[in-house]
C-alpha cells in the first residue's frame, strides 16, 4: 500500500513539490486540491498574461495529472475542519496555498479613493473568479513599490494595444487599458535602486516600449555586482524616449499619508532618505508593495508560530508548508522549485521513519462532494478557454466560476 | 552510439526537454542524462556524444543548475580535443537583449577547451508558436547523425 500526500495549492509550490515527490517514488498517491475550478494558481492569475513563455511550465505541471498519476481536486475550498478530515486520511498534507491578500502600507489616508492595491487589480485584469471590477483610473498614477509585480503593472499600464498582441489579456482588461486616461506613472520605492527588488531583466524589458518616456530620477550607484545590475537595467532605459506617457522612477522614498480631497486621493507625502517631506500629486495611487494571508481560513499564523520546524516547512506531525504559504511573498518560479526538492526529500525522509499507520482513506474523503472539478474538467475548460481566443489572443479566460463549473463538473474520470 | 545528454535547468523545462530527447533516441542508441550540475568535467569522454539543453536565466545568465559546472570548467585546464558536443538553447524573446545568453556561454565554455562542435546551436523561445520538442526531437537525430559520421571517423 503507496503512501498518500494532499498538497492544497496548485500553484507552482504544490505542482512543483506533486513533481519531486512522484519523480522520488512513482508509486505514491499525489492528490492537489485547489479552491479555484482552474489549477496552476499564480502561473494563470500572477503571471503577466503578456509572459506567456513563463507560464510555460504548465506544461511540466501537465504531466504531473497526465502521466504521473497525480489527481486535481479542484473547486475545493480548505478550511481548519476539512484540514482536520484531510489529516486523518493523508499519510502527508502540504500547505501550499499562497498568500492572496494585499499587504496594506499602515499610513494615514490608504482607504481614500482612488486607491488601489495590485491583487486587487491584477485579479481584475487577469479575469480571476474573484474579482472585483476594473477600478476607475486617473491621470496621474503613483505606483508604490519595486517588485516584480509593480513592473508588470507599470509595463501593462504603458503598453500600446498593439504591444499586448499574443497575450491572454481578455477583451474587458484590453478595452479598460486601450481607454485609459493615465498620462503619466511615478514608480517609487523605499529602497535605493540598488535594493530594489525587481529582477534587472524586468526592467530592461520596458525599453523595448513604444509608447512612453522614461526618466529615471537618481539612481545612485553600488559596490555590489547585484546592485550595480539594477541600476544599469535602469540606465538602459535612458534611450527609451518620445513616447506620450511619462514615466519616471524614484527610489528612497518613504511613504507617510495619503492626502485626500472631498474623499478622493490627490497626493502621496513621502519622507526622503535625509528625512525632507516630498509630496507628489496624483488622482490614482496604486500600491504593489507585497501579499499576506488575509482572511486566513487555514490558520496560517497559528500553524507557524507552533511549528516543529518553519524553516525547513515542518508544522507537525504529517503536516507540512510550501511556498509563500511558508516563507512569505519572496521569490519567483524557480524557487518554488528548489524549495520543493528540499522539501520532498524530508516528506520522503519522515515516511521512511514512520511505520506506515494502517490503511488511510486517502481520495476516498472526497467521494460524494458536490461540484468537484477534476483534471478531466479543467481539460474542458481549457479546450473553450482556447477555442474562444480572439484575434491577437492565445486565449480567453472564462473568469465565471459558474461558468466553469458548467463546464467541468459533469466530467467524471474513471476511478483507477 | 553512446549518447549523454546534459541539460542546465532552472525552472525545469529543459530537463524535462532532455528527459523527452532521450525518450526519442533510446530505441537505437544507448543514452544516459545528467543534471550538469551533477557532472564533473573531468568526466567527458572521447567515446560519447554530448547533447546539451540548456535554457538561460536572469541577465542572459546560465540557469542555477550550470552555474557549478561553467565554474568548475573555468577553474579546469582540461583538454576536451575530440569531445563531440552541440547544443541546443531554450530562451524567451520577451527578453530580447539577453535571449539564450545560458546556451551560448556554454557552447563558449565546452570550445574554450578544445572540444569539438557539431552542428549549429538550435534555439527555442518559450514566447513563439513552436513547441520545443518539434524543434527538438529533428535537431538531436540529425546532431546524432552527424556525429556519429565524425566519430567512426575518429576511431
Amino acid at each position: 500500500m503507496s503512501r498518500s500526500v494532499a498538497i492544497i495549492g496548485t500553484g507552482p509550490a504544490g505542482c512543483y513539490l506533486a513533481q519531486a515527490l512522484l519523480k522520488a517514488e512513482p508509486e505514491l498517491a499525489v492528490d492537489l486540491i485547489d479552491r479555484l475550478p482552474v489549477p496552476y494558481g499564480l502561473v494563470r492569475y500572477g503571471v503577466a498574461p503578456d509572459h506567456q513563455g513563463t507560464k510555460a511550465v504548465t506544461r511540466q505541471f501537465e504531466r504531473l495529472f497526465e502521466r504521473q498519476g497525480a489527481r486535481f481536486f479542484g473547486n475545493v475550498t480548505v478550511d481548519a475542519p476539512l484540514l482536520a478530515v484531510l489529516r486523518e486520511a493523508y499519510d502527508a498534507v502540504v500547505l501550499a496555498a499562497g498568500l492572496s491578500s494585499d499587504r496594506r502600507l499602515g499610513i494615514p489616508g490608504e482607504d481614500l479613493d482612488g486607491v488601489i492595491r495590485a491583487g486587487e487589480l491584477t485579479r481584475a485584469l487577469y479575469d480571476h473568479p474573484d474579482a472585483a471590477r476594473l477600478p476607475k483610473l486617473g491621470r496621474r498614477v503613483v505606483l508604490m513599490g519595486n517588485g516584480n509585480v509593480a513592473i508588470d503593472l507599470l509595463r501593462l499600464l504603458a503598453k500600446t494595444p498593439e504591444e499586448l498582441a499574443g497575450s491572454d489579456l481578455g477583451p474587458e482588461a484590453s478595452e479598460w487599458l486601450a481607454r485609459s486616461p493615465v498620462e503619466e506613472i511615478t514608480i517609487v520605492g523605499r529602497s535605493p535602486a540598488a535594493a530594489a527588488r525587481f529582477d534587472a531583466v524586468m526592467v530592461k524589458e520596458l525599453a523595448k516600449l513604444s509608447g512612453v518616456t522614461v526618466n529615471v530620477v537618481d539612481p545612485g550607484t553600488s559596490d555590489e555586482p547585484e546592485g550595480m545590475k539594477k541600476i544599469d537595467a535602469l540606465a538602459s532605459l535612458a534611450a527609451t524616449q518620445g513616447g506620450p506617457k511619462r514615466i519616471a522612477f524614484r527610489f528612497s522614498l518613504t511613504p507617510v499619508a495619503v492626502e485626500g480631497e472631498r474623499g478622493h486621493v490627490a497626493a502621496v507625502r513621502f519622507r526622503d532618505g535625509a528625512g525632507a517631506e516630498r509630496i507628489v500629486p496624483c488622482d490614482t495611487f496604486l500600491t504593489a508593495i507585497g501579499f499576506e494571508a488575509g482572511a486566513d481560513a487555514l490558520r496560517r499564523d497559528r500553524l507557524l508560530g507552533e511549528a516543529f520546524d518553519p524553516e525547513a516547512g515542518i508544522l507537525a506531525q504529517g503536516l507540512y508548508a510550501a511556498g509563500w504559504f511558508r516563507r512569505g511573498p519572496r521569490g519567483t518560479i524557480p524557487e518554488n522549485r528548489t524549495d520543493a526538492q528540499g522539501l520532498a526529500a524530508r516528506i520522503l525522509a519522515d515516511f521512511g521513519n514512520m511505520p506506515q499507520a494502517g490503511s488511510k482513506a486517502g481520495r476516498a474523503v472526497f467521494a460524494g462532494r458536490p461540484a468537484i472539478v477534476t483534471y478531466a474538467g479543467w481539460q474542458c475548460i481549457d479546450a473553450a478557454e482556447c477555442a474562444a481566443a480572439q484575434p491577437n489572443r492565445c486565449r480567453r479566460k472564462i473568469a465565471s466560476r459558474a461558468e466553469m463549473l458548467q463546464l467541468a463538473v459533469r466530467i467524471e474520470e474513471p476511478q483507477a | 552510439m553512446n549518447i549523454t545528454i546534459l541539460y542546465g535547468t532552472e525552472t525545469g523545462n529543459a530537463e524535462m526537454l532532455a528527459e523527452d530527447i532521450a525518450g526519442e533516441l533510446e530505441a537505437e542508441h544507448e543514452v544516459s542524462v545528467a543534471n550538469l550540475s551533477d557532472f564533473d568535467p573531468a568526466g567527458f569522454d572521447q567515446g560519447r556524444f554530448y547533447l546539451m539543453v540548456c535554457s538561460t536565466y536572469g541577465d542572459g545568465e546560465l540557469p542555477g543548475s550550470a552555474q557549478p559546472f561553467a565554474k568548475a570548467m573555468e577553474a579546469s585546464d582540461a583538454k576536451l580535443a575530440g569531445v563531440h558536443f552541440a547544443v541546443f538553447g531554450l530562451g524567451d524573446s520577451e527578453y530580447d537583449e539577453t535571449f539564450n545568453g545560458g546556451s551560448k556561454r556554454l557552447a563558449e565554455l565546452m570550445l574554450t577547451h578544445g572540444a569539438v562542435q557539431i552542428g549549429e546551436r538550435v534555439i527555442h523561445d518559450a514566447s513563439g508558436s513552436d513547441l520545443a520538442e518539434d524543434l527538438a526531437f529533428p535537431w538531436a537525430s540529425e546532431m546524432v547523425s552527424l556525429a556519429s559520421e565524425r566519430l567512426e571517423e575518429a576511431v
